[in-house]
């Protein structure tokens, strides 16, 4: 209280704002009842909110606008961000290691009905963007075995360089076991479920088509085995799952990558034949 | 139409058109927020500017756990605390507050509207920043105390405290604009609307 016996304002402030612990609220409340002076101070403070609430809004200034727009294109343009247009990869990969012959190797052994997904190694580490780099660094060529709905089907994937291996990650006990495990790795799923997708439905939720159901049998090659490792490739990660299906009646590999897990968000990969989109990349939800 | 948080995740993933949609949706309360606690449209534009470049390198940073808008607020109220923390060199006393805002008086013919803007700004840059910053979001762009708490990064008690120290400060220097019957208030229910899109 001030040397008037009234309270101050930020005591008051206080009060309006629930900040004061109960037995000072009930002292400044049993003397505002008594107190004009004090009343209108509070209703002063009440005033000052009235007042900044009536400031009007105002739209940001064009000039500002395209300030930060040409800021905005610069910062792109430092930044590398990537081309919503795609490239041609074809032609950019044609003389990349995995397009050229592979050296044989020992395909390996699958036991029938032993798995029920396709895995295949992850064809490089994620990279930080933006950085593309295509070399692979294998030097022994890598196979990926494939089994659609309890048959065995087994594609390689090859791959040849330099460097570090490769590991093959196949469901059950298919693996040479002569062949030490490397790198454990995400791997995704192939299904065949044959369904004809539609633009509305790979707005997700996409769970229910890449599940366990309908996903059964394939008949995967390795046009798609590379088409699929492109597309890892140019996202930098995995998919989480791959199914040969249609698209609008067309014949459509459609690809499902983690876009953010925490939101639950997929980016949707649509791919034809010689793997060109048919479709723009899109954000699903995944369930 | 896509979420503030789909636009993000497709910014993150290259999408070079993602961001300037998030820029045009939300630019406008930004530059609000931003002139009204700076008090000064050049600082505004430059603390808009760094603070939407600044989102645009650090988007990956977004994780999720709060609205994009809350995340933008938050970095374009930072860059205009820095600023004014770099200009500020020591605390107003309550007298220097008062003449300093008769000092800024605006001029008789100047409409009535333009006239509470111009004084509530002369006075809100006499407060420290941390008490402008909240009284802006919570009484003058109409957020609650707990999304200026979320967006300033403090508990909902200091942002109650610093309005409530903020508007004690105002209240004497804005005293002679009350009883306005012209003056209603704008602000609030706009920032209602914006904040809920």
């Amino acid at each position: 209280m001030t040397g008037d016996s009234h309270y101050d304002l930020e005591i008051l402030a206080e009060l309006a704002e629930g900040l004061l612990d109960d037995v000072t609220a009930l002292e400044v409340r049993s003397h505002l009842a008594i107190c004009d002076a004090c009343g209108e101070s509070l209703a002063g403070l009440a005033a000052v909110r009235e007042l900044l609430a009536a400031v009007p809004m105002t739209a940001m200034p064009l000039g500002v606008a395209m300030r930060i727009d040409r800021a905005l294109e610069a910062e792109a343009e430092r930044g590398g961000l990537r081309l919503v247009e795609e490239p041609d990869w074809d032609e950019i990969m044609k003389d990349s290691p995995w397009e050229q012959p592979a050296e044989p190797v020992a395909e390996p052994i699958v036991e029938p009905a032993a798995a029920q997904v396709i895995e295949l190694a992850p064809l490089a580490a994620r990279r930080k963007r933006p950085r593309r780099s295509w070399a692979m660094p294998i030097t022994a060529a890598a196979a990926a075995a494939v089994v659609f709905g309890g048959v065995g089907l087994a594609t390689q994937l090859v791959a040849s360089g330099s460097g570090e291996s490769s590991g093959v990650q196949v469901a059950g006990p298919a693996v040479s076991p002569d062949k030490t495990p490397l790198k454990t790795a995400e791997s995704w799923a192939v299904r065949a479920s044959g369904h004809n997708y539609t633009s509305r439905e790979l707005n997700g939720p996409l769970l229910g088509y890449f599940g366990p159901e309908p996903g059964t049998g394939s008949n995967s090659d390795e046009q798609t085995d590379k088409c699929v490792a492109r597309k890892a490739n140019e996202l930098d990660r995995q998919p989480i799952a791959v199914d040969r299906a249609f698209y609008n009646g067309q014949d459509a590999t459609i690809m499902a990558f983690w876009e953010d897990k925490t939101i639950n968000a997929v980016r949707v990969v649509v791919v034809g034949s010689n793997c060109r989109s048919l479709r723009p990349e899109g954000l699903a939800t995944w369930n | 139409m896509l979420s503030d948080a789909d636009l993000l995740t497709r910014h993150i993933a290259g999408d070079t058109t993602a961001f300037s949609e998030i820029v045009k949706r939300h630019r406008d309360r930004m530059w609000a927020v931003a002139l009204r606690t700076l008090g000064d449209p050049d600082e505004a534009a430059d603390a808009v500017q760094d603070a939407f470049v600044s989102a645009y390198r650090k988007a990956e940073s977004f994780r999720g756990d709060a609205a994009v808008t809350t995340w933008l607020h938050r970095i374009v109220v930072n860059a205009c605390l820095d600023r004014m923390r770099r200009k500020s060199v020591r605390p107003v006393a309550d007298d220097e507050l008062i003449e300093a805002a008769e000092r800024d008086m605006p001029m008789p013919d100047q409409t009535a509207e333009r006239e509470v803007s111009l004084e509530v700004t002369a006075a809100l840059k006499l407060l420290p920043p941390d008490q402008r910053a909240a009284l802006v979001l919570v009484d003058m762009m109409g957020y609650s105390v707990e999304d200026a708490a979320a967006v300033l990064d403090v508990p909902s008690g200091t942002v109650k405290s610093r309005c409530a120290r903020g508007r004690a400060k105002l209240a004497p220097i804005l005293s002679h604009l009350r009883n306005r019957s012209d003056l209603t208030r704008v602000s609030s229910p706009k920032g209602a609307e914006l904040r809920d899109g």
